[in-house]
């Protein structure tokens, strides 16, 4: 007992010789003017662009970043409370860029686009301090998309696969399963090797705790950081809050890991950036926008990449959403994102209220990353499948004079619509890749044409528990091998085979 | 265009640089003219403010701020002028003084947007947050 408290002293008398008292010095400045979230200010010569500014209210500190430098004044957006500024407040560098905390600890929480955490369960211990803007990885560091990201969701999983540090944009109205299919992949990459990040930026709270309880209820907490700029925040944070969840993301990346990274929604990002310059008088452009809106995106997801193994062969990839009005993609932001991003998922509220759902359209839904993102069973079944989807949406037309075709064209018709019936999917469940193989498998091979459509439903989800309890050896053989050969084909025609012979509901 | 406080000041002050006292004196009559002509005369507060910004630059002076907690004595006064005028390549040093109890000891001295913390009381808050550590 002795020797501790002997030890402890030793060390008090040890760190106060260290100490040293020295004068430092300081660049000040004061507040000439605040209101909606920007603070003017006077002074502070020496200011950086994007450095954090002190502002010393009677409440305590409140932070704020610089963004406007001009001649004789900065222009400052307030992170934070601003209420408590007053004119001639007293506003100090703080010689550092806008950093947040970032590690393994802020995985399973919900944070603010600052770090704090939001969700009541303490302190976060971060491992560093990432800064929030970061030049994207350089060619060099690169290298092309070559893993597939499984997303669980069978059309895009054969039609416009994803791969690992790819940007696909998701697209569509309000309420047709934009963030669906984003909680969809993130619940399906548990065991994928995969840590993910889900930045909502001015969602409604609720929305975000019912997301959180069912990321939770699913076990994906364990790997994703929810990081939440509400619709009550100001709108400082939420412009923040994608650079502040991919410098996250970057800890992971740095440690050769794959992430992936959703912002939900850019379109209220933008609409936050786009207040925040107003306010600091920036001239607006196209539907108000300032000039460097363009800039603010591509920057954002230029920090999506695949890197390659001599830079630790990490990835991030990015699922931005944007939300259209009434359909119209030829918006400024929506076409501006998608000339960014590798490829987008189009949402149709047609197909939404038609009842096939997730709502892809697969016309106007691209992936320019491609077949190189799918693992090669999958390849196998899935490209001969792009081109009967194709077929049918042209036939479809056909559809009301069905008595009047010809054969060829009969047959067509009736697997294009069992190919949409398979496509359609319910939230919240995810299949396996090789699920996935065995049912294409299954349809392009003929061996559904039997069954009919309104029965395919439930001839799929048959065959799965069936594969589950007899074919357990066929599904691990693909999932494994990642392909299959000959004598694994025709154990799976034999499985389907198999499972057939039970079924009543077949058209003999 | 509207004309800022600032430009007054400036236009004011290349106006009377390097005349003798008569003839300011009669710019000075002609500038309240154009003030008043102009409507600005309200202004006059922020540009007579400005004024005396763009003088003491010309001229190498330099605004201090010296705040101590018992005040200071002759020495430390005629220092701190040198270490200033060290510090910000300035002419001359006119330097205000301020008690303030609160600091406990040492001085922070203020000039244009630099601070210069020297206070007893600071010193000991980095010290609390270093042991907190």
């Amino acid at each position: 007992m002795n020797t501790t408290k002997d030890f402890i002293v030793e060390q008090l008398k040890e760190q106060i010789a260290d100490f040293k008292v020295r004068a430092k010095s300081e660049t000040v400045g004061r507040v000439i003017k605040v209101g909606d979230g920007i603070a003017r200010i006077e002074g502070i010569s020496e200011v950086m662009m994007s450095e954090m500014l002190e502002f010393k209210t009677e409440g305590g500190s409140v932070y704020g970043l610089a963004l406007n430098l001009e001649e004789d004044r900065v222009g400052a957006i307030i992170l934070g409370d601003y209420f408590g500024i007053k004119e001639g407040d007293e506003v100090r560098c703080l010689k550092k860029i806008l950093e947040v905390p970032v590690g393994d600890s802020l995985v399973g929480r919900v944070v603010n686009p600052l770090g704090e955490p939001l969700d009541g369960q303490g302190e976060t211990r971060p491992d560093k301090f990432y800064p929030v803007e970061k030049i994207a990885p350089g060619v060099i560091t690169r290298e092309s998309v070559k893993e597939p990201v499984q997303t669980g969701i069978k059309v895009i999983d054969a039609i416009i696969p994803i791969g690992r540090g790819q940007r696909e944009l998701i697209i569509g109205d309000r309420q047709i399963g934009k963030s669906a299919l984003a909680i969809d992949t993130i619940i399906n990459q548990k065991g994928q090797n995969m840590k993910c990040v889900y930045v909502a930026i001015g969602q409604k709270e609720s929305k975000v705790a019912g997301l959180v309880a069912k990321l939770e209820q699913c076990g994906a907490m364990e790997y994703t950081i929810v990081v939440l700029a509400g619709a009550s925040d100001p709108a400082s944070l939420l412009y923040i809050a994608p650079y502040a969840g991919c410098a996250m993301a970057e800890y992971f990346l740095d440690k050769g890991e794959d992430v992936l990274i959703v912002y939900d929604d850019l379109s209220k990002h933008a609409v936050s950036y786009r207040e925040i310059s107003l306010l600091l008088r920036r001239p607006p452009g196209r539907e108000a926008y300032p000039g460097d809106i363009f800039y603010l995106h591509s920057r954002l997801l230029e920090r999506a990449c695949k890197l390659n193994k001599d830079f630790g062969g990490g990835s991030i990839t990015a699922l931005p959403i944007i939300e259209t009005q009434a359909g119209d993609m030829s918006a400024y932001i929506p076409t501006n994102v998608i000339s960014i991003t590798d490829g987008q998922i189009y949402l149709m509220p047609e197909l939404f209220y038609q009842g096939s759902r997730p709502a892809v359209d697969a016309g106007l839904s691209v992936s320019r990353v491609g077949s190189s993102a799918q693992i090669k069973a999958m390849k196998k079944v899935a490209g001969k499948m792009k081109l009967e989807a194709a077929q049918f949406r042209e036939l479809a037309a056909f559809v009301q004079f069905g008595s009047d075709l010809d054969k060829d064209t009969k047959a067509k018709l009736e697997r294009g619509k069992r190919l949409s019936e398979i496509f359609k999917q319910g939230q919240y469940s995810p299949v396996p890749a090789a699920n996935q193989v065995l049912i294409f498998y299954a349809l392009i091979n003929g061996l559904a044409d039997d069954v009919p459509v309104e029965k395919i439903s439930d001839f799929e989800t048959g065959l799965f528990k069936y594969a589950a309890a007899s074919g357990a050896k066929i599904l691990k053989q693909i999932a494994e091998k990642k392909d299959f050969d000959e004598k694994l084909e025709r154990e799976m025609k034999g499985l389907i085979g198999d499972y057939k012979n039970n079924l009543d509901y077949l058209i003999k | 265009m509207k004309i800022t406080p600032k430009q007054f000041a400036l236009s004011l002050y290349e106006a009377v640089e390097g005349k003798p006292a008569v003839q300011v004196k009669a710019v000075v009559k002609k500038f309240v003219e154009l003030l008043a002509k102009k409507n600005m005369l309200a202004k006059a507060d922020k540009i007579t403010g400005q004024f005396v910004k763009i003088w003491d630059e010309k001229h190498g002076i330099v605004e201090a701020l010296a705040t101590s907690a018992n005040g200071l004595d002759k020495v430390s006064v005629k220092f701190l002028e040198h270490y200033i005028a060290e510090l910000s390549g300035a002419k001359e040093v006119v330097i205000t003084e301020k008690i303030d109890k609160n600091i406990l000891g040492g001085v922070i001295i203020k000039y244009g947007d630099k601070v210069l913390d020297g206070s007893l009381k600071t010193s000991l808050d980095e010290l609390k947050e270093k042991m907190i550590k």
